[in-house]
């Protein structure tokens, strides 16, 4: 057994994503025994918590349960010390970002706000300059007397360039996703089988968030899947369908009607979560790191300056639809350049994935244990004995909760909270 | 002839309840040849217009007054007049609120009372104060913080102080560390011990001598009368004083007994102790190589919560190691330090304290059992831990370990020391037999307790203050801190019980005003804690007195010395008055002016006996006032009902009481005695340490006393209660009454 290296530099960095908090924490489990999602055994993010006072990078950068949390802020909410687990785990994400990039463009743009307004304004004036280049600020191709999309900016060209910046978006989260898994798997070596079988876990997740249903607030999750139904609308259509898109002149069509659902869809979700983020309103909101406002309102202008470039070409104002068809790239180009790869959208490939790897390690870990059974069955006792000394169930407690409470009685003779009781019967609901 | 007023109250429903008429004329027939009996009769005792009739029957010449109305536990001051004796008989809370109104067996329970109060009246006569010439300087023993603010204290409250401190200089522990913890809000930064001041404001004060290198070479006397001889450096003198605050601190627990947490094993495993100094030598440098340790591994309860060590827990060790995990940070912000502990124990607003350094990134902490500490390549150690909260085993690599180890007390066990001194006395007259084979094993039992003596007290019963557990000094820590069971002596600061300065200073402060307490009612001639301000003391009948030498013996506070001859030499400004030595005297020959074996028996003896035919049983019952009456009251204002067949006299203590009157009970026809007193044992709860257990190795007394009777065994039963079991109290009764039915009446009876 190896001796466990603490190291303080990980700590002092992890302040540097939002975490300060940590440190107050005195390990009393209440997150874990909140937590709607928390699984019975090596419940989150009590151990997180501890593992990060201690700066235990190594199993931190490992661990697939960070992205397990949606962070509802029950634990946050109920934690005796004001040691934010919740904040901690977003924190712990961000951070887990920056090392599963292996460019290390990552780590310096959540570290640094000028950067990231740096990186996003100078792909926004490599845009313009691309239009420049192309030759679409002169008078030949900005008609006036007509909105002339096509003139001003040929459709085919937008749509190379949007498979051009695919591949290329695609290629960095494909990597830095090969990196992360690698960290996760830590050296196990799952059999394909398993991989194909919990394919099923994958595409629940990365579909309709099947996990966070679980929570207790499902309005939440109803907003953010309006959200997402939102983007993968809005990237069909301009990946497959923007050259019917891109039209001049007042034409509605189905595709159109569904590219006008995405932008509003965008618009309304990124700016209430603007509005909740200004006002701390929801627990998860209550701290916000650069980054988040970043995303939010790259988000929010682009959904916005989407809606006013057909706003101009319904009421044939020519010159101002190219502008801000222009500056409509010019932020979302940006947006999507440092987000997706590299900063907060990248979870829409780690969070499937981290729950993926955590299901295929588990039935791995299962059929290797049954294999053990088979073999030595007079080690599993001792086996079972030494591998959790004391078996925690954060669900047992949160029954007991419930159902103790009903009772009256419970472990230190008195009633439970009338919040705790009120709470047991949103659960059953 | 002794004229006593009885005055009946007709308030809180007594008036309702009982035949009062009936209760006047049972007042008058008590009256004989000795004793001439008024009684009337009031709607408010407690009002004004009672109490000026009160009043105006003392100034007619009444030499004391029975108040039949509420218990004796309230309204005292109201019915205590100056040179008239009172006696309270509790119609109230014993009678009419816990028993039936108008009814048979009631009124002959109110009766019976009334009469047992005019017999105690009749008896009883108004305590005369001892007086004696009373000094009232305080010495104080020890100069660490804890002396140094005892003295500080006494002195600023007006009395004059000797601090005694065997060291050339004040100051004690506090000389060696440089930084504490914080004490005051907002519990955050570590802040100076400013000794120097202190020391200096002690020195200055003109009431307080210092005496450096000074031991105590003997201590005879009593409360107001202590001669101390001092043996200082070539000089030795006698001084006199009044009252004692011994405050003799601690030891670290020895860490050559901790090799498996490897100390003396490596040089870079040291004591929380020698981290101090190191600390405050402002660099954190290993032992073995003088480098910089930058890895520093805190184990908290090294000895200490461990049945093979310390079983206690020290309080103070946690927040010393937070503290100088906190102040390793300061001095290096590279240096990182890992606590690992059992539990944190930060009582109270050291929580604050706590999270503050919890704030330091640089400071991690884990649940978990430390198994062993081993050595590393280059001097490091590898520390493993079992089921911390990072897992089942764990292993960490640090530089420099730190054993949190606990504090013992600088305080001898005086009575083991005097059993010490007894067998050596045995052997040393040489005569071989079982008493000198006994003498041989007490005494190599007893071998570490050679030498330890500090008071150095000149009692009978040993040198210093008697040791309850893990040798702290013996008091009701929880009821009663700073006393002692030697009177005007006071325990305070580590020597009491382990705690950090801030508690010492209270602790000292706290002893002080005993001491001063202490001082002034013996110039009073007044009784200290638990029978404050009371007058009556005991007085022995010398000329029948038979050398049995119980009442030295059993005496809980050391108070009585022997002539070499085995006769009691009386201390009364060490007394408690508990009545301990009056309950052990086989003779009878201890008696209090208010409280004696005839006043009792006389009490016992004016209840009638109703005859066997009547089946109307009765029980006596002798109730420990400190616990068990105040018990009975609650009970009654509770309105829980018990049996109308017993009849209850409160007693000083359970101790207190006599086996005569036990069997004068028996002998004139009560069907059964219970007593009731607290709990003894370890976790003893009586206000006189041995009282109840006394009483149940009286038992064999008692049971022998029975017999002769030819009665049953369980006619006598001793119960213990605390005084907050008031609902068990009418259960015990009403069973034992229903046990004496089932065994049948006392023959006895006339």
């Amino acid at each position: 057994m190896a001796s466990i290296k603490p190291s303080l530099e990980f700590k002092r960095d992890l302040v540097e994503f939002g975490a300060n908090t940590f440190n107050q924490c005195f390990q009393c489990a209440t997150c874990s025994t909140v937590c709607p999602l928390s699984p019975e055994k090596d419940p989150f993010p009590r151990k997180e918590m501890l593992w990060l006072q201690w700066g235990l990078k190594d199993r931190l950068i490992r661990d697939p349960d960070i992205w397990l949390c949606h962070y509802c802020g029950q634990c946050s909410q109920h934690c005796p010390r004001g040691a934010n687990p919740g904040e901690t785990m977003m924190a712990l994400r961000r951070c887990a970002i920056t090392r599963y990039d292996w460019t290390g463009i990552s780590r310096r743009l959540y570290r640094s706000v000028w950067w990231e307004v740096g990186a996003v304004v100078a792909v926004g004036l490599l845009v313009v300059a691309l239009f420049a280049l192309s030759g679409a600020f002169t008078p030949a191709r900005m008609v006036t007397t007509r909105v002339a999309m096509g003139t001003f900016i040929p459709v085919h060209w937008v749509h190379i360039s949007d498979w051009v910046l695919a591949s290329l978006l695609t290629f960095f989260l494909l990597t830095n996703s090969l990196h992360m898994a690698r960290l996760m798997l830590d050296g196990s070596k799952p059999p394909w089988s398993v991989y194909v079988r919990q394919l099923k876990v994958l595409l629940a997740q990365a579909l309709v968030q099947a996990k966070w249903r679980n929570c207790e607030k499902p309005n939440r999750w109803r907003k953010h899947f309006i959200l997402v139904t939102g983007y993968v609308t809005m990237f069909v259509l301009v990946m497959f369908f923007l050259p019917w898109l891109q039209v001049n002149g007042p034409r509605f069509t189905l595709l159109s009607w569904l590219g006008y659902y995405a932008a509003f869809a965008i618009l309304y979700y990124s700016g209430d979560a603007m509005i909740s983020r200004w006002r701390k309103r929801e627990e998860m909101h209550r701290f916000s790191h650069a980054s988040d406002w970043m995303f939010l309102i790259l988000l929010f202008l682009t959904a916005l300056t989407g809606i006013l470039v057909n706003a101009f070409r319904l009421l044939d104002l020519a010159l101002p639809a190219y502008l801000t068809y222009v500056i409509h790239l010019a932020i979302a180009v940006p947006m999507l350049v440092v987000e997706v790869p590299f900063m907060k959208w990248a979870h829409l490939a780690y969070r499937p994935l981290a729950i993926y790897l955590k299901a295929v390690k588990e039935q791995t870990r299962e059929l290797e244990g049954a294999g053990r059974l088979r073999a030595l069955p007079m080690a599993t006792g001792i086996s079972a004995g030494i591998g959790a000394p004391a078996v925690y169930s954060p669900r047992s407690a949160r029954w007991w909760i419930r159902f103790g409470g009903l009772a009256g009685g419970g472990p230190s003779g008195g009633a439970p909270s009338r919040r705790f009781q009120d709470e047991s019967h949103a659960n059953q609901r | 002839m002794k004229n006593i007023h009885v005055w009946i109250c007709r308030g809180c429903d007594i008036g309702q309840s009982l035949d009062l008429a009936a209760l006047e004329k049972v007042a008058k027939a008590a009256g004989h040849r000795d004793l001439s009996v008024a009684c009337h009769s009031h709607d408010c005792l407690c009002g004004e217009a009672g109490a000026g009739q009160l009043a105006q029957a003392v100034r007619d010449g009444a030499k004391a007054l029975v108040v039949a109305g509420c218990s004796p536990r309230f309204n005292a001051d109201q019915f205590t007049f100056d040179g008239c004796f009172t006696e309270r008989v509790n119609l109230r809370e014993l009678v009419v609120w816990s028993h039936p109104a108008h009814n048979e067996d009631t009124q002959m329970l109110a009766e019976d009372y009334l009469r047992m109060g005019i017999a105690r009246a009749g008896k009883a006569m108004i305590p005369e104060p001892f007086r004696t010439e009373i000094d009232k300087t305080i010495l104080v023993v020890g100069g660490g913080p804890t002396g140094m603010t005892a003295a500080a204290e006494a002195a600023k409250a007006g009395y004059q102080v000797v601090l005694v401190e065997k060291e050339p200089q004040l100051g004690g522990w506090l000389k060696r560390f440089s930084r504490l913890f914080p004490k005051q809000a907002p519990y955050r930064e570590l802040e100076p011990a400013d000794l120097e001041g202190y020391i200096r404001r002690i020195q200055a004060d003109k009431r307080i001598t210092v005496c450096c290198g000074t031991t105590l070479e003997k201590v005879t006397g009593a409360p107001g009368q202590f001669d101390v001889t001092l043996s200082g450096p070539g000089v030795s003198r006698r001084i006199r004083v009044g009252a004692i605050v011994q405050a003799t601190g601690w030891k670290p627990y020895d860490a050559t007994r901790l090799g498996h947490l490897g100390y003396g094993q490596s040089p870079n495993v040291i004591t929380n102790v020698q981290m101090e100094e190191l600390a405050a030598s402002g660099k954190i440098l290993r032992p073995s190589d003088g480098q910089p340790a930058r890895r520093i591994a805190f184990i908290q309860c090294a000895g200490s919560r461990d049945k093979n060590h310390l079983p206690y827990c020290s309080a103070v060790c946690c927040r010393v190691s937070l503290k100088q995990a906190l102040w390793v940070r300061e001095l290096d912000p590279q240096a990182q330090a890992y606590i690992f502990y059992k539990d944190i124990r930060t009582p109270g607003q050291y929580e604050d304290f706590y999270r503050r350094v919890q704030e330091d990134p640089g400071i991690a902490l884990t649940k978990g059992e430390v198994v062993s500490v081993e050595a590393a390549a280059g001097g490091n150690l590898i520390v493993h831990v079992n089921n911390t909260l990072l897992g089942p085993h764990l292993q960490v690599e640090a530089e420099l370990v730190v054993l949190a180890t606990g504090m013992t007390p600088v305080a001898a066990d005086g009575e083991a020391i005097r059993r010490l001194r007894d067998a050596q006395a045995v052997i040393a007259k040489g005569e071989a037999g079982a008493q000198w084979d006994a003498a041989q094993v007490a005494v190599r039992e007893l071998a570490a307790h050679e030498g330890t003596a500090i008071l150095n007290l000149g009692y009978r019963q040993g040198p210093d203050l008697p040791a309850l557990k893990y040798s702290f000094p013996d008091s009701h820590f929880i009821c009663f801190p700073y006393e002692s069971r030697r009177t005007g002596i006071y325990a305070a600061g580590c020597m009491r019980a382990p705690q950090c300065t801030a508690a010492s200073r209270r602790d000292a402060t706290g002893a002080a005003l005993k001491a001063i307490q202490t001082v002034e009612l013996a110039s009073r001639g007044m009784a200290v804690h638990p029978r404050w301000e009371d007058q009556s003391y005991p007085d022995f009948f010398m000329q029948r007195c038979t050398q049995c030498k119980r009442c030295t013996e059993e005496c809980p506070f050391g108070a009585l010395d022997e002539d070499p001859k085995g006769t009691p030499l009386p201390n009364p400004t060490r007394c408690r008055r508990c009545g301990i030595c009056l309950g052990a005297c086989p003779e009878r020959i201890i008696s209090f002016k208010d409280y004696s074996i005839d006043i009792v028996s006389t009490m016992i003896k004016s209840v009638p006996i109703p005859d066997q035919f009547e089946e109307k049983p009765r029980l006596l019952g002798l109730v420990c006032e400190n616990d068990a009456y105040p018990a009975l009251d609650t009970a009654g204002l509770q309105r829980i009902p018990h049996s109308a067949f017993i009849r209850f006299i409160p007693v000083r203590c359970l101790g207190s009481v006599n086996v005569v009157w036990i069997a004068d009970a028996l002998a004139r026809g009560f069907d059964g005695v219970l007593l009731v007193g607290c709990q003894s044992g370890e976790n003893y709860q009586c206000h006189f340490i041995r009282g109840s257990e006394l009483m149940k190795t009286r038992g064999q007394n008692i049971r022998e006393k029975l017999k002769q009777l030819a009665l049953e065994q369980e006619r006598v039963r001793v119960e213990e209660l605390a005084i907050s079991e008031f609902h068990r109290l009418p259960q015990i009764v009403n069973e034992f009454v229903e046990q004496i039915q089932e065994i049948g009446l006392n023959p006895f009876k006339e």
